[in-house]
């Protein structure tokens, strides 16, 4: 049968007299504080406990006759241990108590953490920094094959990047243009002006939305993968393993990424550049009513060669940098795996922001310094 | 004969946390070293600081007689091609087969013919009784066969040094000591130094030549595993002996707290403000 948890409390000449008897648990740690409150030894006054029916406590139980004692130390006060069963000393023998335990570290002020961040940040751009230099010589060495250049590894990089992604690459542009054509469709038409969808069509596909659009899917696609990947590496040491091997693992892990990627993403753009067009193409014949000739001879008539090739150098610039800075998020690591999540989400958001401002500073260069 | 692991004074730190303060240690060929010590003494430090994973922040290493950090990078490929390391979760690739990771350091490291390497490593995989895994890949593989295929990998090119880290971590008993016989048959056969990272008594006892035992970044024993056994450090006496572990030291019991302290003696420090 249980032996239920009886919590007396008595008054006495210099305070109270807390017995406690049958098996405590959990349960009766509410009526104990409230017991131990109304007796709260404070100076000249004691607790007095007698705990010599108890057939059990659990560590609730004892933690909360610690409580007793750390608060009547504060006040003065003093809590007596007097006759005890085996079982509550035994109890009371298997927890250690901290005497001063120890302080909580202090949560830091808007400006400390504020500063904090900042130093994070610029500590961050530093590590970037220098992952970007060593990844960079470490393409040069072995394009210069002064390290072995690393062609099935590339080739596979090449696939998992490029060829996997033609199907949502093209499909997204090819929507893109149509939505291009229809929106400025729209407005031209007030006009009577609809035959400039073909230059408004192809001018913007080719020259912005096919290489953003692509380097956004590429973040996305292959960013994320990269970091995941090279995180998930760091984490179960297969990194380490590679480093004591012998294989640096700039060589061995960044190079054919970095070189797959820079080469896949402008191809990838030169089919959005191509199946945007397509998209505007089809709205042009087939809800402006515009002739198929026509439409390809207007927009040939508005680009130059400058149109695509900007396209393709700021592809290649997007490339460049999601590859980066995946690795970095990979390489950055450190501890477990919800640090691979982490660093995974970060990457990608880190390479669409690297993706919209590099594009600003594109459209000021192209636009207005050249 | 050259010591085939020299640490002298190695000092590493992370940021402000000393992990190791000054160790010190030789091992010889066919020596199988034990570094034992509880969890955080710096044991896997020690490791990384040999290897080079971690450039120690003073001290030096030397492995086979060379010191790794003071090397061009063709020598450091080329000593580590004389070094191998077990990862305490085998780090095998997990992206290619257990063939292909044993076959990678031959590949990468040496001119042999492909079929050449194909006979080492289903040699090596035999060796470690996996001979049915070549083409599976890791995440196929139990615990214990994926670190005796990270065992194969790591002995692939014949190392003069092993480093194992936990050999036994996570593993029954029974494939434990497997590995643990693997491992004295590397040594007896090959003459390998070995050094091994672990806090399993069982494995301790079976495969020691000699042992070093860490406490806080220092070394507190070293020598053969009766010489340690006899050192009469308290924590060298606690790791051995568990029953006077608990008695050894920490903070005292909620018994010894509500009993205050003794009549007649001053009162022990207290907690908080006195009001």
């Amino acid at each position: 049968m249980a032996d239920l948890a009886r919590i007396q409390l008595d008054a006495a000449a210099d305070g109270h007299v807390l017995r406690l008897g049958g098996e405590l648990r959990r349960a009766a740690v509410r009526p104990l504080e409230r017991a131990i409150r109304q007796a709260s030894p404070r100076a000249g006054r004691a607790l007095f406990l007698d705990l010599s029916q108890v057939s059990g406590m659990d560590s609730a139980v004892v933690a909360s006759l610690i409580g007793a004692w750390r608060r009547a130390q504060v006040a003065g006060g003093q809590v007596t241990l007097g006759p005890m069963s085996q079982a509550a000393e035994r109890s009371l023998a298997m927890f250690r108590v901290a005497v001063e335990p120890p302080a909580a570290p202090a949560p830091a002020g808007a400006v400390e953490a504020l500063g904090g961040t900042a130093y994070g940040v610029r500590d961050a751009f530093w590590e970037f920094l220098q992952l970007a230099a060593d990844a960079t010589f470490a393409v040069g060495a072995a394009l210069t094959r002064r390290a072995p250049l690393r062609l099935g590894a590339i080739t596979q990089q090449a696939i998992d990047i490029g060829s996997r992604a033609l199907g949502i690459v093209g499909l997204i542009t090819f929507l893109v243009g149509l939505t291009v054509a229809f929106q400025s469709a729209y407005q031209l038409q007030q006009f009577g002006a609809a035959i400039y969808v073909a230059n408004l069509t192809g001018v913007s596909m080719v020259r912005e939305m096919a290489p953003l659009m692509c380097a956004i899917l590429v973040a996305g696609r292959s960013g994320s993968s990269i970091a995941a990947e090279i995180a998930t590496m760091k984490v179960s040491e297969e990194v380490d393993a590679l480093t004591v091997m012998g294989l640096d693992p700039m060589q061995f892990l960044a190079v054919p990424r970095l070189i797959a990627i820079t080469c896949m993403v402008p191809l990838l753009t030169a089919l959005a550049d191509l199946l945007g067009i397509l998209g505007g193409f089809l709205v042009g014949v087939f809800y402006l009513d515009i002739a198929g000739e026509a439409f390809i001879n207007q927009m040939l008539s508005s680009m130059v060669p400058w149109d695509l090739v900007s396209g393709l150098i700021k592809s290649v610039v997007f490339a460049w940098g999601i590859g980066l800075i995946g690795l970095y998020y990979g390489f950055k690591v450190r501890g477990g795996a919800s640090e691979v999540g982490r660093m995974t989400t970060a990457s990608v958001v880190a390479s669409i922001f690297y993706i919209i401002v590099a594009d600003c500073v594109f459209s000021v260069l192209f636009y207005v310094v050249l | 004969m050259a010591a085939a692991l020299e640490v002298d004074g190695v000092v590493a730190r992370y940021g402000e946390r000393t992990i190791l303060d000054g160790v010190s240690m030789t091992v010889q060929p066919g020596e199988v070293r034990v570094i034992l010590g509880g969890s955080g003494c710096g044991k896997s430090t020690l490791l990384k600081c040999c290897v080079g994973l971690k450039p120690p922040d003073a001290g030096r290493a030397r492995m086979l007689g060379q010191e790794l950090t003071t090397l061009s990078e063709r020598d450091q490929r080329s000593l580590l091609t004389r070094v191998g390391v077990l990862f305490q979760y085998g780090a095998l690739l997990g992206s290619i087969t257990i063939g292909e990771n044993v076959a990678l350091p031959l590949r990468e490291h040496t001119d042999l013919p492909p079929d050449v390497i194909a006979e080492i490593v289903r040699l090596k995989l035999a060796q470690v009784e996996l001979g049915h895994a070549e083409h599976l890949l890791p995440s196929e593989l139990s615990g214990g066969m994926r670190k005796r295929a990270a065992l194969a990998r790591a002995t692939a090119l014949d190392p003069d040094l092993l480093f194992c880290d936990e050999p036994g971590a996570g593993l029954d008993p029974l494939t434990s000591a497997e590995l643990d016989e693997l491992l004295l048959r590397l040594r007896d056969r090959f003459g390998m130094a070995i050094v091994v990272v672990t806090h399993e008594l069982l494995s301790i006892h079976k495969i020691t030549d000699k042992a070093l035992m860490l406490s806080q970044g220092k070394v507190i024993a070293d020598g053969t595993l009766d010489e340690v056994k006899a050192t009469p450090h308290p924590e060298v006496r606690a790791f051995f002996d568990r029953l006077a572990a608990g008695e050894m030291r920490g903070p005292p019991s909620a018994l010894d707290v509500l009993r205050g302290p003794a009549p007649g003696r001053p009162p022990a420090a207290r907690p908080g403000r006195q009001a």
